[in-house]
């Protein structure tokens, strides 16, 4: 019999870094060492109130803290903005499949955000940078609704300052300080940015933002099998047994929540 | 798979006997229909094995409504469960818990589930009749138990005929071999009788509803706007959510008392609005047809990609509890409609 997968394990606040008024970094000393690979979710747990998924933005290879850049949404969401440093929270996980690296080796990888998105973005850059000498180059599209909005204010620009690595952010509006691009992340993905016949192009943000990265995507001429999105539903167990994220015949929690655009173009309607 | 006979005074001592180790639940006749109840000393003799499944599915002793799950952060949470026998499900519920098995055994395993399910010996019971909303024949199934079982029962003059299914189920015949006798020729014909019998009133109840492969025309409508009208009747209920033996959907749900956090999986149903509600209120099924459709879906062709298997048994339950008067076989039959258009 396995051990119980329902059982958080705790771990400490060690610090909350504000982003922008509705999203909050927590940084985390789990009690035990936590392995997880960039694109896998782990379930937050806020002690007597609930869980909720998300996927962790931290170097994968820093094992000892863990970090979740998280918006607040909801109930779950809502109380753990409250919580502080040094208080405690849950951790189950980490589920599901995460980016396959592998496969972008040797390629250009084009990596499209929005928003509160770009927390497992980060991940997935902070992972990619250890093995850059394996990538052809690395090209950010990055976006959020206002200056405000986005996330890692100071550590953003210094991604795209790294070896092989082009960073262009958008909002959608902007204000006099801005010295930015105002638009849709869509407006700034060009023909020319990537290879598409080499490439592999990542979207994480919001449905709606997917839906139309998506489309562009299919224009530039990327096809179906190079697309990797991060379909984050429901997920609650974790294991595939609650059913609650399922996404057609797939269950997200366990088939995802990475998925490529051939695995779910069929599901009418999929964000 | 070896048969023997058992009398009816025997198998109440072998009730009584099987109680005094175990908690033993079985299906009595009550205000016409029948439900599962814990069997006592005094209640023996309302076991009632005719006529066909019970109102309820028996999946609740081994899947709880309501389960504490975590006790965080240094609780212990109580992983155990009692033995029980359960005597009587039919082919649709033996069928339902394999589904279960499936479920929370396969790929990352569910303890509480398993715990229970170990403990569990499961005594099946031929049908000997069919109810007007059976359609087990149209999903593979039949009015007897074929596998999943440990023992099976069929109801014939004077006992029972037992059929072993398991280890577990030749334990209690050799625990109690001299109450086993040899299935004699009349007792084999009886219940030979009455499968035909079943079969045959089981196939006039489903006449002019049988369509094929129920995998394909859910594939084939999809993108079928006929769902809307299809299931308009629908009040979101959930009653055939709850009252299906393989519908295994659950929420967590955490509550902190008296310093302590505690983790309760609950039964969940994904016909209610909120089901795959996510922060921010997206949802991937805003709409109640969409939830509707999805529940066919999950059943007729997911499920076989997920299990290879129908994950519906055809015990017509969600029909008798459906405050819409849907009927699931009169879908299929439309959706049949629908691609020989």
């Amino acid at each position: 019999m396995t051990s119980n997968p329902y059982q958080p394990i705790r771990a400490e606040i060690k610090e909350v870094i504000a982003e922008t008024p509705q999203i909050k970094t927590f940084v985390l000393a789990p009690e035990k060492e936590i392995g997880f690979l960039s694109g896998q979710f782990m379930q937050v747990t806020i002690p007597g109130v609930g869980e909720a998924p998300f996927t962790p933005s931290s170097d994968p290879k820093k094992n000892d803290m863990i970090e979740f850049t998280v918006m607040k949404a909801g109930q779950a969401t809502g109380r753990l903005h409250e919580l502080k440093s040094g208080e405690t929270v849950g951790l189950r996980g980490p589920f599901g499949h995460p980016y396959p690296l592998d496969k972008y080796h040797g390629k250009d990888v084009y990596i499209i955000g929005g928003g509160v998105g770009i927390a497992p973005l980060r991940a997935l850059l902070l992972a990619l940078f250890h093995e850059l000498e394996r990538l052809n180059k690395i090209e950010l599209r990055l976006g959020a609704r206002s200056p405000e909005d986005l996330p890692f204010k100071q550590e953003m620009p210094t991604w795209g300052k790294r070896e092989k690595t082009n960073l262009v952010v958008t909002v959608d509006r902007g204000d006099e300080k801005w010295p930015g691009k105002v638009g849709v992340v869509t407006e700034i993905m060009l023909p020319g940015d990537v290879n598409p016949e080499a490439a592999a192009a990542i979207v994480c943000g919001p449905p709606i933002m997917m839906k139309f990265a998506v489309k562009k995507l299919l224009d530039l001429g990327f096809s179906d099998k190079d697309i990797y999105l991060s379909m984050e539903k429901n997920m609650s167990c974790g294991i595939g047994k609650c059913f609650h994220c399922n996404l057609g015949k797939h269950l997200c929690c366990v088939d995802g929540p990475v998925f490529t655009w051939e695995q779910v173009k069929e599901i009418p309607d999929p964000w | 798979m070896s048969e023997y006979f058992i009398n009816t005074k025997d198998f109440n001592y072998l009730v009584s006997d099987l109680m005094d180790k175990s908690r033993v639940a079985a299906p009595a006749g009550e205000f016409g229909r029948k439900y599962w109840f814990d069997v006592d000393g005094d209640s023996l003799g309302r076991i009632d094995l005719t006529g066909y499944r019970t109102v309820e599915p028996c999946k609740a002793y081994l899947f709880k409504p309501t389960e504490l799950v975590a006790r965080y952060f240094d609780g212990d949470t109580h992983l155990s469960a009692g033995p029980l026998v359960l005597l009587g499900a039919r082919a649709c519920d033996l069928e339902g818990i394999n589904v279960l098995d499936r479920v929370f055994g396969e790929g990352d395993q569910d303890p509480f589930y398993l715990v229970s399910r170990e403990k569990t010996v499961l005594i099946g019971a031929d049908c000997t009749d069919c109810g007007a909303s059976c359609f087990c024949s149209l999903v593979g199934g039949g009015p007897y138990p074929t596998a999943c079982f440990d023992l099976s029962l069929a109801v014939v003059p004077n006992g029972y005929v037992v059929e072993v299914g398991s280890e577990k189920g030749k334990k209690i015949i050799d625990d109690h071999r001299n109450i086993f006798a040899r299935v004699l020729p009349p007792a084999a014909a009886a219940k030979k009788e009455n499968r035909e019998k079943v079969e045959a009133k089981l196939k006039r109840v489903n006449q002019g509803f049988s369509t094929g492969e129920l995998s394909l025309l859910h594939k084939l409508n999809l993108e079928n706007d006929i769902w809307r009208r299809l299931t308009k009747d629908c009040v979101e209920c959930s009653a055939c959510n709850f009252i299906c033996p393989t519908c295994s959907c659950f929420l967590l749900v955490d509550e902190a008392s008296s310093g302590l956090n505690r983790r309760h999986k609950l039964w969940d149903a994904c016909l209610k609005a909120g089901y795959a509600k996510v922060a921010g209120g997206g949802n991937s099924r805003p709409r109640l047809f969409q939830r509707l459709q999805n529940r066919y879906h999950c059943k007729f062709d997911y499920s076989f990609d997920r299990l290879s298997r129908y994950t519906c048994v055809g015990c017509g339950r969600c029909i008798d509890g459906c405050a819409g008067n849907i009927d699931m076989r009169e879908i299929f039959a439309a959706l049949d409609r629908e691609i020989k258009k």
